[in-house]
């Protein structure tokens, strides 16, 4: 074997990654979510609508955000189980500042509050930085398990958004629900729901594209190889936990927009919406494995399968059994997949 | 006698109360085999931890080149020129021959990684070791054999350039013709200049492949002979502690 042929093999290998890419994960998924769509549409033709899929995409948004952190978390072997308390803090935190700092009231639309906004923004950002940065602190220093510490930070949360908020809502939802007061047009995709693409898009490039990305594979993968290779593994998970922290942030300013209050209880359970997105998409929770892809659609599927439930008259209870054998679908055909590579 | 490359004086390590190594010397030179022997947890994995750097000693002295170093963390080690290939192989199953290749150190070009220039250089590496038994570097480890994860465990360092390194039970889960395969690549590898240390349970590749075995026994360096002045018997005579070895130490 010659050394161009090593390396042509090399390259119709990754033409054939490319193509198993095609034919992997994000294709089923695509295929499903076209299943859903027509036979939703079929038992509800309002199912095909602007308004619809504006639904849809909306609700997407926040859990898109924090699923595409959660996506580096479980890549890297861990879970965060804190980034639904961490919507419901951030909103309150920021609702709490733009209420009281900065003197927004309800009686201000969403065009003469963007300064305020801009701020509560970062305000959101920030809180969800600290979340993770406790969470990297308890799982780097403590040695305490991923589970446990967000569990942990994830009670804390929850509390703390109750004592700021009092219990109840900061800001009124009657007449500040911003995403469709700074656009009322009834668009699929509302500038909120562009800007999540855009931030996804960016981070799953830093995913598949970037050494930060590369390693978060290589310690979810052998985490004693990671660091024999001389990466820091602490500090890079301490990252992971900040970017899954901050995009939560981020999701908290989402849902207030959206709500046009932050409320304590916005984010709960939306951590295993998040989980169910990444691992319907294709990752294990064993680490190593997932693609943004996979993530995002696994979202998108699970929205679509709510918001058709509801529109097609049963009752959306039947959602969590839906989800629950999405999950159990991906999880067999990844176990397929990994047998099929093992006797390759 | 050259200067070795490596040479350990002393070095101590316990775990808690367990005292693992207790006062071990160890050379190492250019261009030879120094194969290290010895019982189950008689603590040789725990010496090439703290070689690495992932594992620092509680004390002794490290002289690399005649010259004291300290190794605190693995890219000490590497910044040397020493690399491990581990008992367990420390690859990342879910990421191709390259990406372990470079692991640690990938190539970069604009800010992104060169991929083109990363896949050249591994071929090239693994071309250069006679190795044939890989069809592409973009494959996943986890669809390796074990002998080619060896293969690629052992490519990572020399791809490093590395001057020293260290193989724990490189041929443990082989069978015979990979076993081979891998011994040859091992007596390659000094053969260029390398001073390499290799760990096995296995006398008969030791004999094969050592120029100088070293004993270790519960801690403590009992033997470092010249594989020419010695046999199979006293070896194991004195991994077992059944032998005590009277000559002069390597
Ligand atoms: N991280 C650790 N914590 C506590 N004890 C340890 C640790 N690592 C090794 N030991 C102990 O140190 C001793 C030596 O272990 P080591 O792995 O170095 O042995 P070894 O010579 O490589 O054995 P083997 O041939 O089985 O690989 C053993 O008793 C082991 O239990
Ligand atoms: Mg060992």
């Amino acid at each position: 074997m010659t050394d161009s042929h090593l390396a042509q093999s090399a390259r119709s290998a990754r033409l054939q990654q490319l193509t198993q890419l095609a034919t992997n994960q994000s294709t089923i998924l695509v295929g499903v979510m076209i299943l859903l769509t027509i036979v939703f549409s079929s038992l509800e033709p309002k199912f095909l609508s602007a308004l619809t899929a504006n639904n849809i995409l909306t609700d997407w948004g926040s859990v898109a955000l924090i699923a595409v952190g959660q996506t580096f978390v479980i890549i890297s072997g861990g879970i965060d189980l804190s980034v639904g308390a961490t919507i419901g803090l951030s909103g309150v935190v920021s609702a709490w500042t733009m209420a009281n700092v900065l003197g927004v009231d309800q009686t201000i639309k969403g065009g003469e509050a963007s300064g305020a906004l801009l701020i509560g923004t970062l305000v959101s950002v920030a809180v969800g930085v600290l979340v993770g940065l406790t969470n990297a602190f308890l799982i780097n220093r403590f040695k305490i398990v991923p589970f446990i510490a967000t569990l942990s930070t994830m009670g804390a949360a929850l509390g703390f958004s109750v004592i700021i908020s009092k219990g109840a809502p900061i800001g009124s939802a009657s007449n500040f629900a911003l995403i469709s007061a700074i656009d009322p047009k009834v668009n699929p995709f509302s500038w909120a729901v562009i800007v999540v693409i855009i931030v996804v898009v960016i981070v799953g490039l830093f995913l598949h594209k970037s050494r930060f990305g590369l390693y978060t594979y290589a310690i979810g993968s052998n985490s004693f190889a990671a660091r024999a290779a001389g990466i820091n593994v602490e500090r890079h998970l301490t990252k992971v936990y900040v970017l899954s922290g901050a995009l939560a942030g981020l999701a908290g300013m989402y849902v207030y927009l959206r709500l046009g209050a932050g409320s304590p209880s916005s984010g709960t359970g939306r951590e295993l919406d998040a989980i169910a997105a990444v691992v319907i998409g294709g990752a294990s929770l064993m680490g190593g494995v997932g693609r943004m892809l996979g993530t995002v659609l696994g979202a998108l599927i699970l929205f679509t399968v709510q918001s058709g439930l509801i529109m097609i008259g049963v009752a959306p209870d039947w959602k969590k059994v839906v989800v629950a054998v999405l999950i159990a679908a991906a999880v067999a055909v990844q176990t397929l997949q990994s047998k099929n590579r093992r006797t390759a | 006698m050259d200067v070795p490359v490596i040479e350990l004086t002393g070095i101590v390590k316990s775990f808690g109360p367990v005292d693992v190594l207790k006062g071990v010397d160890l050379k190492a030179f250019a261009g030879k085999v120094t194969a290290l022997v010895g019982d189950n947890g008689a603590g040789k994995s725990t010496l090439v931890k703290g070689l690495a750097g992932v594992q620092p000693y509680d004390g002794g002295t490290v002289k690399y080149d005649g010259q004291e170093v300290h190794l605190h963390t693995p890219r000490e080690a590497s910044a040397l020129g020493i690399e491990v290939v581990y008992q367990d192989l420390a690859l990342a199953e879910n990421l191709d021959i390259v990406q372990n290749m470079f692991l640690g150190r990938e190539e970069t070009r604009f800010g992104t990684m060169d991929e083109g220039t990363m896949e050249r250089q591994a071929s090239e590496t693994l071309q250069g070791l006679s190795v044939r038994t890989v069809k592409s570097v973009r494959q996943k480890v986890s669809s390796l054999s074990g002998g080619q994860r060896q293969t690629v465990a052992i490519a990572r360092s020399v791809l490093k350039n590395a001057k020293v390194v260290i193989l724990d039970e490189p041929t443990a889960a082989l069978g015979v013709a990979q076993t081979e395969q891998v011994l040859n690549l091992v007596r390659r590898l000094a053969d260029s200049g390398v001073a390499v240390i290799i760990i096995s349970h296995n006398l008969v590749d030791v004999f094969k492949v050592a120029d100088y075995i070293a004993v270790l026994y519960l801690g403590t360096m009992v033997a470092s002979v010249a594989t020419a002045d010695t046999n199979s018997d006293d070896v194991v005579g004195y991994i077992t502690g059944s032998k005590t070895y009277e000559g002069k130490n390597v």
